[in-house]
């Protein structure tokens, strides 16, 4: 890994390089809420800080669209044309992003990309660079120091790109992969040599983020964990908060680790498309099928299936992690407050019940 | 590098109307290549589309032997069958596949072999009763039960015939309820176990249909002395990708597309919440 020194002041010209050939967007104001946009100039430098700024909607669009179309179609005399839609070929540049959000895009590598690489996934995440900013301190909702998801991104992640650490004049630059290299060779002389003993106040300030959680959200995961992976979870629990879920799948469209999606077609006058839209699993529909018959019918059935997915000890060894970086989104979004560190300490205040049908869950913790 | 959410073109040779709302199709890749490299296992699905309209997956119900040309049956419920119930001879339609596990085929040779169908839940299962029916002598005992709610309900009427004729194949059937020519059977099919003289030693057992039934057929053959990893059924989900990316199917960690559709009765018991 490579350290360098960057001047604040000189952070928009770099910006403004990069420009050149990408897109970049980082944490803007819209109307009184932070989203990525496209970077303004002057930028936002307060939401560049090492307060953490999590912008409302996680950064999974830029490799997973709400919606997307997947293929055009048009009747051409006998035959049908399939056209897929082409993307740019300009790379897109994430500033401002946190651990927890890259964290969040790590998950969902491993998820497209397993058994087959997911066409439309991969083609945007090979044009994706992060420059993500440590946080040298949480705010309210954050509870990443939980989930391994923050509160600094640990290098050895394979999506690490470039982490800025905030040294008030400047900041510290770590960088790694080849595309972070790139973007510092854009104008080398911006980055100055650090000194030694600059590690030393980097894992200092590491230390303090870490000791600047609230005890609120934070959360006993690993307890959760267990009892999911056992199902032992008493069914009332589910059913307890299941009724306060709304359905509104709210959660699930600002996780930084909810991939699942539908597909909606369309057709006029022989041409049309097929597109993937964002689906929840918090819907009744979601597994309702043409019958009527519904699987998951029950909220409450919903509810559990949501945290069996994220937490289970079965898809921890699937997906290589749990299903949550603790960016604290899902308690902001939920008119219910049932965000996941809230149903983590309800599991963990209730009593453990076998609930298999017969015989022992495939995967024990062992 | 490849996209397995873009649909091959396949055109219909063939339309057999099973039932007032059921029709087979019997389809051939456009492609060239893509029609002399098409193999598919018993058990596997397509997912099948109307371009604008929909897609749904359908379990491959001809024999994997013969994989120039494939069939699945559909009956018309939603938007895409019903789609699908106007195409005619020669139309062509969209298909991805084939997905999803296969039913054991060499690891049940030399076992006795049962088959419990219900309705068009016949339809997977034929993919693989045909290529055991040409490997016959790899199989001990043979024998297919069939339920439908009707006579008029029963799928592959023709070819029911043949195997009811086939000496090697001991085939019974039954109807819910009967109609003024049926002679057969009546009672659901749990009723006609007692007198199929079932062979439980070394079996393995297939068995595919509505939930309802098989429930109840699981039920009937623990109670005779199956094992629950000789017991081999299918899930069915809701499901979109065909895939395992899109979510909807999963139940516990397995995704019905990807790790089944076939699943044993153990695999069953093991999954975080009830499926049959």
């Amino acid at each position: 890994m490579d350290t360098y020194l960057l001047k604040k002041t000189d952070l928009p010209r770099w910006v403004e390089l990069i420009q050149k050939s990408n897109d970049v967007f980082a944490p803007s104001r819209v109307q009184g809420e932070v989203f990525f946009s496209p970077i303004s100039f002057p930028p936002d430098l307060d939401l560049l800080t090492g307060t953490a700024t999590l912008p409302y909607l996680p950064p999974k669009d830029f490799v997973f669209p709400q919606a997307e179309e997947l293929f055009s179609f048009s009747q051409q005399g006998e035959e049908v044309k399939l056209e897929v839609p082409k993307i740019s070929g300009r790379g897109t540049v994430l500033l401002g992003i946190r651990s927890c959000d890259i964290t969040g895009i790590g998950w969902m590598d491993k998820f497209y990309q397993e058994n087959f690489k997911d066409f439309y996934y991969t083609r945007r995440r090979e044009n994706l660079t992060f420059i993500s900013i440590a946080c040298n301190q949480p705010v309210k909702n954050c509870f990443c120091v939980c989930c391994e998801g923050g509160p600094f991104l640990d290098p050895e992640h394979d999506e690490f790109d470039i982490q800025l650490v905030d040294l008030k004049e400047n900041y510290l630059v770590e960088s790694k992969s080849e595309k972070g290299k790139k973007l510092i060779a854009l104008a080398p002389e911006l980055f100055l040599k650090s000194a030694p003993s600059v590690k030393e106040i980097r894992d200092q300030l590491e230390e303090k983020s870490r000791q600047s959680f609230l005890t609120e959200p934070t959360s006993y995961m690993s307890f959760a964990i267990r009892r999911i992976t056992e199902n032992s979870v008493p069914p009332e629990v589910w059913t307890e908060l299941g009724e306060r879920c709304f359905d509104d799948g709210g959660c699930t469209f600002v996780c930084p680790c909810c991939s699942c999606f539908g597909v909606g077609y369309l057709s006029e006058g022989g041409k049309g498309c097929h597109y993937r839209f964002w689906d929840s699993c918090d819907y009744s529909g979601f597994t309702r099928e043409v019958s009527g018959h519904n699987p998951r019918g029950e909220k409450g059935e919903r509810f559990k299936r949501r945290f069996y997915h994220k937490l289970s000890y079965q898809y921890i060894k699937r997906d290589g992690r749990i299903g949550c970086v603790g960016c604290g989104r899902c308690i902001t979004a939920c008119p219910g407050e049932v965000g996941m560190p809230a149903v983590v300490e309800r599991i963990r205040n209730s009593k453990a019940q076998r609930n298999y049908q017969s015989g022992k869950p495939e995967e024990s913790l062992g | 590098m490849e996209n397995i959410y873009l649909p091959n073109f396949a055109r219909i040779k063939n339309i057999q109307t099973e039932t007032y709302d059921t029709k087979t199709f019997e389809v051939e890749f456009v492609d060239p290549t893509v029609r002399e490299t098409f193999r598919f296992k018993s058990g596997q699905f397509l997912e099948v589309s109307v371009p604008g309209v929909g897609e749904s997956p359908f379990g491959v119900a001809s024999n994997p032997n013969r994989p120039e040309s494939f069939s699945f049956t559909v009956r018309a419920v939603g938007s895409l069958t019903r789609a699908l119930h106007k195409l005619t001879v020669g139309d062509t339609l969209g298909v991805r596949g084939p997905f999803g596990n296969n039913f054991p085929f060499e690891e049940v040779k030399g076992k006795n072999i049962l088959f419990v169908a219900g309705g068009i839940g016949l339809c997977p299962l034929r993919s693989l009763i045909e290529p055991m029916i040409d490997a016959r002598t790899a199989f001990g005992d043979f024998q297919i039960l069939y339920g439908a709610r009707t006579p008029a309900d029963m799928v592959y009427k023709d070819r029911l015939e043949e195997w009811e004729k086939m000496p090697d194949i001991r085939f019974v059937r039954t109807v819910d309820v009967g109609d003024a020519n049926w002679t057969g059977n009546v009672g659901v099919i749990t009723t006609i176990f007692p007198k199929a003289n079932i062979v439980v030693e070394n079996t393995v057992c297939f068995v595919c249909g509505p939930p309802i039934m098989i429930r109840f057929v699981i039920l009937e053959l623990l109670g005779l002395g199956f094992a629950p990893e000789n017991i081999i059924s299918t899930l069915e989900r809701y499901m979109k990708c065909g895939v395992g990316k899109c979510g909807h199917c999963a139940i516990g960690q397995k995704y019905v597309c990807f790790d089944g559709p076939v699943f044993s009765y153990k695999e069953m018991t093991k999954l975080p919440e009830k499926v049959v």
